[in-house]
């Protein structure tokens, strides 16, 4: 069975992958290590878990401004999640993906604004695809 | 959001690829955050120190300038991770300090000021009150929306570069009247302030209020604009704070009433016992320090003039460093006038270009650094690999020096 949202579309893009969900603000700034795409926060409930070619989903960003420049270097050594989600927008993951577009040419959709719902029913592991139009497709 | 006929162009690529690469920055940022418009800025402050932003950023700094990119407003940017002058005698390696060089060179080709420092707006970047600009560095956004009565948002690494090379700035945020009322109010009531209380103020305020924008009274009269740039410094560094209105300072705002635009707000008082447990968080062991560190945000000439007057006479102890963070200009001061040849000759170093908090002090081989700056302490802290003290200088020096 599979259920399916609609929310806001920050940078347009298809993706999948499975879902790594964070309850806690988020931040790729000594947050997550770029070599690995391993998040190393001390405050993440997710720490030890991998972004990489996740559909990563978290409530809101926090910390440095540079945010955006560690995500970068994530997108240069290959370890980006496939695509990111959150409830209030992340300027951080906006900019982000736009410079991963401009420097390397790969461009990580980023969405926001679900239903409350949507966020109630996504768990570490549930397959979720993300459309271009902001359509997210949670299947068991 | 909007764009005007010269903006369309410039996203279209006809006033080059730099401009055009930018335009796509600020369209993302400005539809994401439900801007109606883009707006001209006075200024420009970027980040390019290596610590933060990498070999991605180097290339993304090249990027922008092999694309023709050139600032199309006077622009400053935030220290390096190295002393540029120095840093071989700072124990530097010198394929890092290669890495800051690059960064160097893309920033200089891009047309920057190279005015490497957290307080432009204390010697290299000037606007006036009402103007709007695009400062990356949260302590500087805090003294530009607080003191200076200007308009900016805390402006991220990458959205810095757009908003320099185009001049414009989407119109969000702490640009629009209504975000920047005082929604919570705050009187300091903690009795005589030493220069460690300035800071733990700033921590308190910026850790209580979250997202609302505070208002604070209670201060001294003859409170110094260097204490409140580090009162600022320390709520940024908190908190997502951006501004805080300082009744009879802050430009258009006499009062607690005028601050939150008239409607009622209540007052919680910031007691001693607030500043205690700021000082008990931020104090992360009692061991004996290998490196003290002041100047993040970095000092200004008069501070310097203090701290000279407080070295007077004292020798450091053996194993401990004293590393004192300046800009460029003040540096320039100091050694002209002789405060510097004062400080140093305690044993301490006056260091300027570079800041604690982007340089890479584990690497250096330093274990526990003490500092006056609840900024420097927070974030090294949050790194997790060196462990901090926060304390006031006399108590410092009483420690660390004979």
């Amino acid at each position: 069975m599979s259920q399916t949202f609609k929310g806001r579309t920050l940078i347009a893009g298809n993706a999948s992958g499975e879902a790594l969900v964070s309850r806690r603000a988020f931040t790729f700034a000594h947050g997550v290590d770029p070599s690995s795409g391993q998040v190393t926060d001390v405050h993440s409930d997710v720490r030890g878990e991998n972004v990489k070619g996740k559909v990563l989903f978290y409530p809101f960003g926090k910390g440095s401004t540079t945010a955006s420049a560690w995500f970068l270097e994530t997108a240069r050594q290959g370890n980006v999640p496939a695509a990111m989600v959150t409830e209030t927008t992340d300027l951080s993951a906006v900019i982000g993906s736009t410079l991963a577009k401009i420097v390397y040419g790969r461009s990580i959709p980023v969405a926001s604004s679900f239903p409350q719902p949507m966020y109630n029913s996504l768990k570490n592991g549930k397959r979720v695809s993300l459309s271009s139009e902001g359509e997210l497709v949670i299947s068991d | 959001m909007h764009l005007d006929s010269g903006q369309e162009k410039m996203l279209r690529g006809e006033a080059g690829e730099a401009k055009q690469l930018a335009m796509e920055i600020l369209t993302n940022v400005g539809d994401a955050m439900a801007a109606d418009s883009l707006v001209p800025i006075k200024s420009g402050h970027v980040l390019a120190h290596y610590s933060s932003l990498h070999e991605a950023g180097i290339e993304m700094l090249e990027r922008f300038a092999k694309a023709g990119g050139r600032f199309a407003v006077p622009t400053t940017v935030d220290p390096a991770s190295i002393d540029l002058d120095n840093w071989k005698s700072f124990g530097i390696p010198q394929e890092y300090a290669e890495k800051q060089f690059r960064l160097c060179r893309a920033y200089g080709k891009l047309g920057g000021i190279p005015c490497w420092t957290c307080v432009q707006y204390q010697v290299c970047n000037f606007p006036k009150t009402g103007e709007t600009v695009a400062w990356a560095e949260s302590s500087s956004v805090v003294f530009a929306n607080s003191l200076i009565g200007c308009r900016t948002n805390k402006i991220t690494s990458g959205l810095d570069l757009a908003c320099a090379l185009t001049g414009l700035t989407p119109r969000f945020g702490m640009l629009l009247d209504e975000n920047r009322k005082a929604r919570v109010s705050f009187k300091a009531d903690a009795g005589t302030l030493s220069d460690l209380d300035y800071r733990s103020i700033g921590f308190f305020l910026g850790k209580t209020s979250g997202a609302k924008v505070p208002v604070l009274s209670g201060l001294p009269e003859g409170i110094t604009s260097d204490e409140l740039k580090h009162l600022g410094a320390a709520a940024a560094a908190a908190g997502p704070t951006t501004m805080i209105h300082l009744p009879g300072i802050t430009p258009g705002t006499a009062t607690v009433k005028d601050a939150s635009g008239g409607e009622p707000i209540e007052t919680m008082a910031i007691e001693r016992s607030d500043l205690d447990s700021v000082e008990a968080e931020l104090n992360q062991t009692s061991e004996r320090p290998d490196l003290v560190a002041f100047g993040v945000p970095h000092l200004s000439t008069a501070e310097l003039g203090l701290l000279a007057k407080k070295l007077d006479g004292k020798k450091l102890i053996q194993g401990v460093k004293m590393y004192v963070y300046t800009s460029t200009q003040a540096f320039d001061m100091a050694n002209r006038s002789g405060i510097r040849k004062e400080i140093e000759s305690s044993g301490a170093r006056l260091t300027h270009s570079t800041d604690a908090e982007i340089s890479p002090l584990k690497r250096l081989g330093f274990n526990v650094v003490m500092t006056n700056s609840a900024k420097l302490a927070e974030i090294v802290a949050s790194e997790g690999e060196v462990k901090m003290r926060y304390a006031p200088t006399d108590k410092i020096l009483a420690e660390v020096t004979r």
